[in-house]
């Protein structure tokens, strides 16, 4: 007796009927992966290849990792995109320094332009236009030593769009 | 004599001198900002003062608030750890009119240690071979690009105002003069509010050398053996090892000499660390002095575990005005030893991550030591330095060390934030690695390709596993539809990576 359950990752997607020791992914070769539970880990096996992994779930995103490597999964139906910050959230990630603002309240921009340059870390770190839009207004200037929660920029929503969102953006069908 | 140390620092460090102190049974008292209120090392001091907001600025680099945490706590010593003020010449010296020892070397050693320039004068003076540089006579273009010549290509314009990287370029040819010296300069302008440049050659590929020194107040200055740290990325130290593979005798015992030398010419005392760049191979290698760091760094785990010694303690000893704990002849390596450190952060972009702890399970096993700084359903943030835990492997060989940590990265169990466990593992498979041959801009050279993307099937396996723990949904209803979409016009991250901006 399987319970089905939905799973997303960046662009991928599964469909996982899960039974007392196997999982079996639909439109996937290979046949079914056995799950054994081994103290804190689980070994899986599917036709002779073997991994070593655990995983955890807290409200809709499930942690996995196998051999080190970290996944995030998105549970369930009408997940959103993965996307671990608000796309609206221009706020830094880590405390920085900001060494270069590249516009002005008033400017147009692409979705990817780089609007401002951080210093974190004895690295760069850009901050990328999450869509197009306009640029409302900037809340620090270069030189400006900014945590995260703190906004640096607002955009505005003066160029939207009113077309329905291309497919396979992540809104769920 | 010491009795209750306040440590100035959080995480893995403040937990590890934590645990020397309270084998010496000194008290410890623990400082801890608002978000850090039930971290570890708060739970394990004697007692904790609470020193700010987040912000590290607001909380572990706030000088007053530290000294009034000093002088609330009755603490009769401070130990600094490392990062944060632990080379802070003003935190010393305000320690120093607390009336409280700091645990590490006096401030005016540090201050003197402050200037780049001014210690490579020093070092050259004392006969330490540091990199052969010029300092150009005056900072016009044409001196500037004089000073290029002089040094020969390949050289490196450095700024003599910070390090870090910061208004650094490399200069191949005499065309290339012209745009680096604009480059640098600005960029140093930028970093230092400094824009002064000097010469330096390049070392290529160098391998990174440090000696571990220690001194007493009784003119006792000895070296702990050496480490090499040449898996780097942006100045970052990722793998260390303890001692250095692959250094002809001579070299090893010259070096080693060459670090006496240098804490002597500045008259250190307590823990430092020289460091040193080396080109060449065998007899013929060649290594230059870079700096020298005046606390204890993130790697002394692995000097510790072939020497047998704990430089924590050995540093109370010393800040106690005794005599160091060991002789010269007490160092002596067994076996070999190498760290990892892992990191909150996404093994490719590089970006650190936030999130809840929801497994942490260590990993245990013959000659395995992991100083952790977390603890299971704590919640990493990212106003500080994302570090997880250091894991360290000792083992009769360097290769038998090196089997040992790769089985304890295997073993390490942490789940709800992406770290670069993965990365680590690639590491230390590195075919440089196992041959140590590896240098400081390998990492850089090989990019994204250290860490291939996961396989489909591996994908598979984790959405399998996912599928596995995750809760049945909950039959009937269908889910609602999301009516005309989402409010919010869906946008990517805006937030991508660290590493250059190309604009």
């Amino acid at each position: 007796m399987a319970t089905r359950v939905k799973l997303r990752s960046g662009e991928h997607q599964w469909t996982a009927d899960v039974a007392a020791d196997t999982v079996t992914l639909a439109d996937r070769d290979g046949g079914a992966f056995t799950l054994t539970l081994d103290g804190a880990w689980t070994e899986i096996e599917r036709a002779g290849r073997r991994w070593r992994g655990a995983a955890a779930q807290s409200g809709d995103t499930i942690w996995v990792q196998i051999d080190g490597e970290v996944f995030d999964l998105a549970a369930g139906r009408g997940a959103r995109r993965s996307a671990a910050r608000d796309a609206d959230a221009l706020t830094p990630p880590m405390s920085a320094t900001v060494t270069r603002i590249a516009v002005k309240a008033g400017d147009a921009v692409r979705q990817g332009d780089v609007l401002i340059a951080l210093e974190a870390m004895k690295m760069e770190l850009p901050l990328r236009a999450p869509r197009d839009g306009v640029i409302a207004a900037i809340h620090c200037k270069e030189g400006d030593l900014v945590q995260p929660g703190t906004e640096l920029i607002t955009m505005g929503t003066g160029v939207f769009s009113t077309d329905p969102p291309p497919m396979g953006t992540g809104v769920d069908e | 004599m010491i009795r209750r140390v306040l440590i100035a620092n959080r995480g893995e460090i403040a937990r590890r001198v934590i645990r020397t102190c309270h084998a010496m049974r000194i008290e410890t008292v623990a400082v801890y900002s608002e978000v850090d209120h039930d971290a570890p090392h708060v739970r394990e001091a004697t007692s904790a003062v609470a020193i700010g907001p987040a912000a590290a600025s607001e909380s572990y680099l706030k000088i007053p608030a530290l000294i009034d945490a000093v002088r609330k706590s009755g603490a009769d010593a401070v130990h600094p750890g490392y990062g944060f003020l632990s080379e802070n010449a003003a935190f010393a010296e305000a320690c120093e009119a607390a009336g409280v020892i700091f645990i590490g070397p006096p401030a005016a050693v540090i201050r003197r240690m402050g200037s780049k320039t001014g210690t490579r004068a020093l070092m050259a003076a004392a006969g330490v071979p540091i990199v052969p540089g010029v300092t150009p006579a005056a900072q016009d273009d044409e001196s500037i690009a004089a000073a290029v010549r002089e040094v020969g290509f390949p050289a490196l314009l450095k700024a003599a105002g910070g390090g870090g990287g910061k208004g650094m370029r490399v200069v191949r040819a005499e065309s290339e003069i012209g745009d680096a010296i604009g480059a640098a300069r600005r960029e140093s302008e930028r970093a230092f509010g400094n824009p002064t440049l000097y010469v330096e050659r390049l070392v290529e590929r160098p391998r990174h050398i440090e000696i571990q020194i220690f001194a007493d107040t009784y003119g006792n200055t000895v070296h702990v053996l050496e480490r090499e740290c040449s898996l780097q990325r942006r100045h970052q130290k990722v793998i260390e090892e303890a001692p250095a593979p692959r250094l002809a005798p001579r070299v090893r015992a010259q070096i080693r000499t060459a670090a006496i030398a240098a804490a002597r010419a500045v008259e250190y005392v307590n823990a430092g660390t020289c460091e040193f760049l080396l080109e060449g191979e065998g007899d013929q290698a060649r290594f230059y002095f870079l700096e020298m760091n005046t606390r204890l760094q993130v790697e002394h785990p692995v000097t510790e575990a072939v020497t047998g010694l704990d430089l924590v303690r050995a540093q109370i000893v010393v800040a106690n005005d005794q005599p160091l704990p060991f002789t010269q002849q007490d160092v002596v390596a067994r076996g070999h030893a190498i760290e990892c450190r892992i990191y909150a952060e996404d093994p490719r972009t590089l970006l650190p991550q936030s999130g809840r702890l929801l497994r942490y399970v260590e990993p245990e096993g013959a000659g395995i030591r992991i100083d952790g700084g977390v603890r299971e359903g704590q919640t990493i943030t990212v106003h500080y330095d994302p570090l997880i835990a250091k894991a360290i492997a000792h083992g009769d060989t360097r290769e038998i060390a090196r089997e040992r940590l790769i089985g304890a990265l295997q073993g390490f169990l942490i789940l709800g934030l992406h770290h670069n466990v993965a990365l680590l593992s690639a590491l230390l498979a590195l075919p440089e690695f196992v041959a140590s041959t590896a240098y400081t801009t390998l990492m850089e050279e090989r990019g994204a390709a250290l860490l291939p993307p996961a396989s489909s099937e591996t994908l598979d396996a984790a959405a399998a596993l996912a599928a596995f723990v995750s809760p049945p949904p909950p039959a009937a209803a269908p889910p609602p539809a999301e009516a005309g979409g989402e409010a919010a016009p869906v946008g990517v991250d805006p937030w991508d990576a660290l590493g250059p901006v190309v604009w």
